[in-house]
């Protein structure tokens, strides 16, 4: 039987039948009356690094969901997070990269000018298709290992956790523009990659610097070069906007990538030893790689104009942009303190020779 | 009628660009950075800021020094590359600033300062810089005779 419910009289009367709500809540905060101001370019994630909210430790022992600033709060269970050290994901420039990126967003369906894609020869199509093939494998494998170790980053870091969940976003936009370009000019997916990087950058479960490594100083690099070449050898508006806009999607990853590294080296006692095992190891699998056929003859072909071109200046061009990938390579480990130039493996130094 | 290259073009350019938002066509976002060109004997910095382009000015070698990122090629490509724009209404697929940076040997960006995280923001900006040059073509340009 339901109790008959009464009207309150006035405001200042609870509700009958309804518990009085407890407001004990209300004067827990370890820091009130924070008041961040936009800034001249709004107000950004960054710019509420004040105060407390500020403070990023070196390690963070709270394995709960608790937002770096709220108040812990007892008996909330613990979480599987075992990136817990700031060095082991942190990159100063993570919260101006995450606004940048919901900035630059793009969107393949409505902004690519589809109408501008023509008819190509059947090599150079079939020569596009394998390579959008081989690259969104290449977004697919980036896509998972952010996930993967997404999910095991302490939330004192969310800056890194927020931007990451860009760059997924990002992978997933190149997977689409990607199969969208395959599927709308007459051709369709090619061969899948055998994936040994893939498959080395998967399975890196040392931690996520350790894929880092693999995932954009090695393999990234190298895939910045293809979106260059790429871009010059545009057939169309379509492939221009593509291939420019999908090179500003992964300059922004490797930023990230780069900066990460460049911490975890210098706030990480035996971090360069590691990087450099670990370069010498992945190497090796990056030079089997670059020695396949699929991927260079579909790159000299385009940069040929077919398969004619393809035997001649094509491949020449792609051997050049082999070669301008490792001068870059070994550029950036340089600056971060792990030397390869004289260590590096002895088929990709090949490539640096006349 | 501006002369390329001088302040009073870039103001022109920057003019143009800053005042047709469909020539943005770098993913339409927030662009943050200083560059610095050298343009034959001269230097100029361009600013840009948001979705703008907040300054352009002719500038010291040392404040070059301090930009983000350097664009330096000889002359000749820099006036074949305006001229190219000029004729096509943007840049044709071998003048862009992308495959002028491939086909360089040195390649036409650098960071002053040999910082990997500046340098990349050529490529994290490209279109940027892309769209400006491109919104020259609507800019009546007189071109600098060589001395």
């Amino acid at each position: 039987m339901s109790e008959e419910m009464t009207e309150s009289t006035s405001e200042d009367e609870p509700t009958q039948g309804v518990p009085e709500p407890s407001y004990d809540w209300m004067g827990l905060t370890n820091q009130w009356g924070t008041r961040v101001k936009p800034g001249e370019h709004g107000l950004r994630l960054g710019d509420l690094n004040v105060g407390i909210y500020g403070e990023i430790p070196e390690y963070w022992d709270d394995q709960t969901r608790r937002p770096r600033g709220a108040l812990p709060r007892a008996g909330i269970p613990p979480l599987p997070f075992s990136l817990r050290s700031k060095h082991e994901m942190w990159a100063d420039c993570a919260a101006d990269l995450y606004e940048e990126a919901i900035q630059r967003r793009w969107i393949p369906a409505t902004e690519v000018p589809w109408d501008t894609l023509e008819e190509l020869p059947e090599d150079v199509e079939r020569a596009v298709c394998q390579i959008c093939t081989e690259l969104s494998q290449c977004a697919n494998t980036e896509l998972e290992i952010i996930t993967y170790w997404q999910d095991r980053m302490s939330y004192g870091y969310f800056e890194v956790k927020q931007y990451l969940a860009t760059a997924t976003f990002d992978c997933a936009r190149h997977l689409e523009v990607l199969r969208k370009r395959a599927l709308s000019n007459g051709g369709g997916l090619g061969v899948e990659s055998r994936g040994r990087v893939n498959r080395m950058i998967l399975e890196s479960s040392g931690g996520w610097t350790e894929a880092v490594v693999y995932l954009y100083l090695l393999r990234g690099t190298y895939i910045t070069r293809m979106l260059t070449g790429l871009l010059s050898f545009a057939h169309n508006d379509a492939e221009a906007f593509i291939y420019s806009h999908m090179l500003e999607d992964h300059a922004r990853h490797l930023t990230y990538g780069y900066d990460h590294l460049k911490y975890a080296a210098t706030h990480h006692e035996g971090a360069t030893a590691i990087m450099r095992t670990l370069l010498a190891i992945g190497e090796g699998h990056m030079a089997r790689e670059l020695k396949d056929g699929v991927v260079r003859s579909a790159m000299a072909i385009i940069f040929g104009g077919g398969i004619q071109g393809g035997r001649t200046y094509g491949m020449e061009r792609y051997l050049l942009l082999v070669r301008e990938y490792l001068e870059d390579y070994l550029s950036i480990c340089e600056w971060l303190g792990v030397d390869r130039k004289e260590s590096l493996h002895p088929m990709l130094k090949s490539y640096l020779e006349d | 009628m501006a002369i390329f290259p001088s302040e009073e073009w870039f103001q022109e350019v920057r003019q143009v660009y800053n005042s047709d938002i469909s020539l943005h066509s770098g993913g339409g976002g927030a662009c943050e950075t200083t560059a610095g060109f050298y343009i034959g004997d001269a230097r100029y910095l361009i600013e840009f800021a948001g979705l703008t382009c907040a300054q352009v000015r002719q500038s010291s070698d040392a404040e070059l020094e301090e930009s983000d990122f350097i664009i330096e090629m000889p002359m000749a490509s820099w006036t074949a590359m305006v001229r190219d724009v000029q004729q096509n209404g943007k840049a044709s697929s071998s003048q862009t600033l992308n495959s002028l940076d491939l086909n360089m040997e040195e390649g036409i960006a650098r960071s002053p300062v040999d910082d990997q995280y500046k340098q990349d923001l050529f490529y994290r900006y490209n279109q940027n810089f892309q769209d400006f040059f491109n919104a020259s073509s609507r800019v009546e340009t007189q071109f600098e005779e060589p001395s």
